[in-house]
């Protein structure tokens, strides 16, 4: 038994055999060899089973995408499987065994010369070289046997996947039933691979290091998350205490030991995610990211996709509240059709609200539409006991984009009284993750319903920190006393106005932040669906008089170090 | 036979569209190609090959010419011509009153695709 320690991204454990994701992975062919030593026709079946093992493998990729993402996306597997059948292409190869190549060889000739075409045109064109190298390497792979290095939607049961570091798409492909734990050797908790592990319920721990790289393909482990380690061939004790260590779920809602109630309310990405934020005891869903229906596809979701899926999310949860944020996209999210514009620092340039009053706004307006027919199907603003639907818009910075926003949202409740559609207006509120929206907090939530903290745009903005960037991951934690001063005015400012304020950014998650964020006066708490239960436990043995204590400590401190001893955290 | 037709899908002979004309012409008993007018019949490529028609690069408001040969040949041009003519590939039906917002963002959406 051997220990590696990292970063525990997603609290849950998993044991399963390690399996090293290199996208790069190794497909050399070796040595051109002289074409009369080569048997063309052995050559020719070669190249017939690789085919008939590529069709089997993208057949399996299509049915999975279309079962976990939909149609749309699945449809780019039926173009791989006409490449892989094309009569030219596979004439082309075919010929070129005949003349004494090598299947392998062939395979990648061919290929280069199509590939070069496609990346000669322009836009979507340039996408199908794409495809064709993808079902070129399934076709090398097949032909060399490399089979160290399968589709991530392929992985078998009980795959430990190893990784220099995910990206957030290779992350939302995985199958989260044979994935049994992921670790990588760098990327911090807040990265948004992580975040997609978590809402995927898969244990994670990141940031692991060097010592990572010594652990071979096959070798037994254990994934961690709640302890935030490793283990190499663990015992089967070790296995059995961290699978006790996770929460059980808790569906009623909770309060603090003296009786102040605080929602916990889970982040959810997707459709799919919504009937494990239930299974999870979440009091309703306290960020409901639209991004995912308007990604991996070729044009914007319509109106009745989006209503359907609102509504499917108040379906879930009829007693609760359920926070749509309106689209976010720009930064790091791309979204090919919107064609945003490259930007030298796109964190600082055009995302969120920013796009949606100005060259999005259209693409706002049917969203405000679907969203004021879901809310008619709901509670409504009318309910007061933290139920029905509520909207927030993201990367506020300014009071007038408020002004802009709800006065959309009044027109557009206009049309629809004018067409005699039903609908509600739901609560409105904004995101506070920029230092202006701290700062103007009290003008914010005049305005509005409530406010949420975005605490990792928060902490990324408050400390001029890129939150992907781990040669500054020290500046990006929430616990600096700069950001838990942003989120304390933000607080203060909303009591004020008599808004609520809810905290949706990974901080929301971590059980041992909960007394200090009750403390600084939050009422709601959002995050990962699989944190929920642990943070429900802690909230019930929290007494409030004595987290505004903690709080107000915490904000006198001079430093992260001081405010992590005091929360008792150990240093990382 | 052949004929020449004005490419219709706002996607031009990308992805879906290109998708389907492929699986169309496969489906006939007939050998189907499709090029530019003023190509020639040197221009002339398979249509049932997706490498082939998506090298193309048609775009909608380009006129293509597509000759068709054999035993299903009227047929096979019929569903091809067909293809090519019309507004949207069968994606999911977007119904009644969506329908003017959902066009509003895809002209937006196709506008922005090629730069």
């Amino acid at each position: 038994m051997r220990t590696l320690t990292g970063v525990g991204s997603t609290p849950l454990s998993g044991v399963g055999a390690a399996r090293w994701y290199r996208p790069e992975a190794d497909l050399t062919l070796p040595d051109r060899p002289d074409p009369s030593a080569v048997d063309a026709d052995a050559e020719l079946a070669r190249f017939e089973s690789a085919r008939d093992e590529a069709r089997e493998a993208i057949r399996d990729a299509r049915d999975r995408a279309a079962e976990r993402v939909g149609e749309e996306e699945a449809a780019v597997f039926d173009a791989h499987e006409q490449f892989l059948d094309d009569p030219e292409l596979v004439g082309d190869v075919e010929d070129a065994i005949g003349d004494g190549t090598p299947a392998g060889h062939a395979v990648n000739d061919r290929f280069a010369a199509a590939i070069e075409r496609f990346e000669g045109l322009d836009g979507p064109m340039a996408e199908r070289a794409d495809d064709l190298r993808d079902v070129r390497d399934r076709l090398l792979r097949a032909l060399l046997e490399v089979d160290s290095v399968v589709g991530l939607g392929d992985l078998p049961d009980g795959t430990v996947l190893l990784a220099e570091r995910l990206t957030p798409s290779d992350t939302a492909e995985l199958d989260p039933d044979a994935v049994a734990g992921i670790a990588t050797v760098s990327g911090g908790r807040t990265a948004h691979a992580a975040i997609i592990a978590r809402s995927l319920s898969i244990p994670a721990v990141v940031g692991v290091g060097e010592p990572l790289r010594e652990v071979e393909d096959g070798d037994d482990l254990l994934v961690d998350g709640a302890a935030g380690r490793v283990v190499v061939d663990p015992d089967p004790e070790a296995c059995a205490a961290a699978a006790g260590t996770e929460a059980t779920a808790v569906t009623e809602r909770v309060a603090t030991a003296d009786g102040r109630p605080v929602e916990v309310a889970a982040n959810v990405g997707s459709e799919a995610e919504l009937p494990a934020a239930a299974d999870r005891g979440a009091d309703g869903i306290g960020l409901f990211r639209t991004e995912f229906l308007f990604i991996d596809r070729d044009s914007p979701p319509s109106e009745d996709e989006q209503y359907e899926a609102v509504a499917a999310a108040l379906s879930t949860f009829p007693d609760d509240r359920v926070v749509v944020r309106t689209l976010d996209v720009g930064g790091d999210k791309r979204v090919p059709y919107l064609d945003l514009p490259d930007e030298t620092n796109p964190f600082l340039g055009r995302r969120g609200i920013r796009l949606s009053l100005d060259e999005h706004r259209d693409l706002f307006e049917t969203q405000i539409r679907a969203v004021l027919r879901a809310a008619a199907s709901g509670g409504g603003a009318d309910s007061t006991g933290g139920e029905g639907l509520a909207v927030m818009f993201p990367l506020v910075s300014r009071v007038e984009e408020v002004e802009a926003a709800v006065a959309a949202v009044e027109s557009v409740a206009a049309d629809l009284d004018a067409e005699g559609v039903d609908h509600a207006i739901p609560e409105l509120g904004a995101m506070i993750e920029t230092p202006a929206a701290a700062f103007l907090a009290d003008r914010l939530a005049e305005r509005l319903d409530f406010l949420s903290v975005g605490t990792n745009d928060l902490a990324q903005y408050v400390m001029a920190a890129d939150r992907e960037n781990d040669g500054v991951a020290d500046y990006h934690d929430p616990l600096h006393p700069a950001v838990l001063r942003a989120i304390d005015r933000t607080t203060s400012a909303a009591a004020g106005a008599d808004a609520w304020v809810g905290m949706c950014g990974e901080m929301a998650g971590d059980p041992a932040l909960t007394e200090l964020l009750v403390g600084l006066g939050l009422d709601e708490l959002s995050m990962s669906a699989v944190t929920v239960p642990a943070v429900k436990e802690r909230v019930r043995a929290v007494d409030s008089a004595e987290a505004r204590a903690l709080a107000e400590e915490a904000l006198a401190c001079d430093a992260r170090s001081e405010v992590r001893d005091l929360l008792g955290i150990d240093g990382a | 036979m052949e004929r020449t037709v004005t490419v219709v899908p706002e996607a031009g002979l990308h992805a879906r569209p290109a998708s389907k004309l492929v699986q169309t012409a496969s489906r006939f008993d007939a050998d189907v190609s499709i090029g530019r007018p003023e190509d020639g019949d040197d221009g002339l490529v398979r249509a049932d090959s997706m490498l082939s028609v998506s090298g193309l690069n048609a775009a909608r408001g380009e006129s293509v010419r597509v000759v068709a040969e054999g035993a299903e040949a009227a047929d096979a041009l019929d569903a091809i011509c067909d293809l090519l003519t019309s507004e949207v590939e069968g994606a999911d039906g977007e119904t009644g009153e969506a329908d003017g917002e959902a066009d509003g963002d895809e002209t937006d959406a196709d506008g922005g695709d090629p730069t």
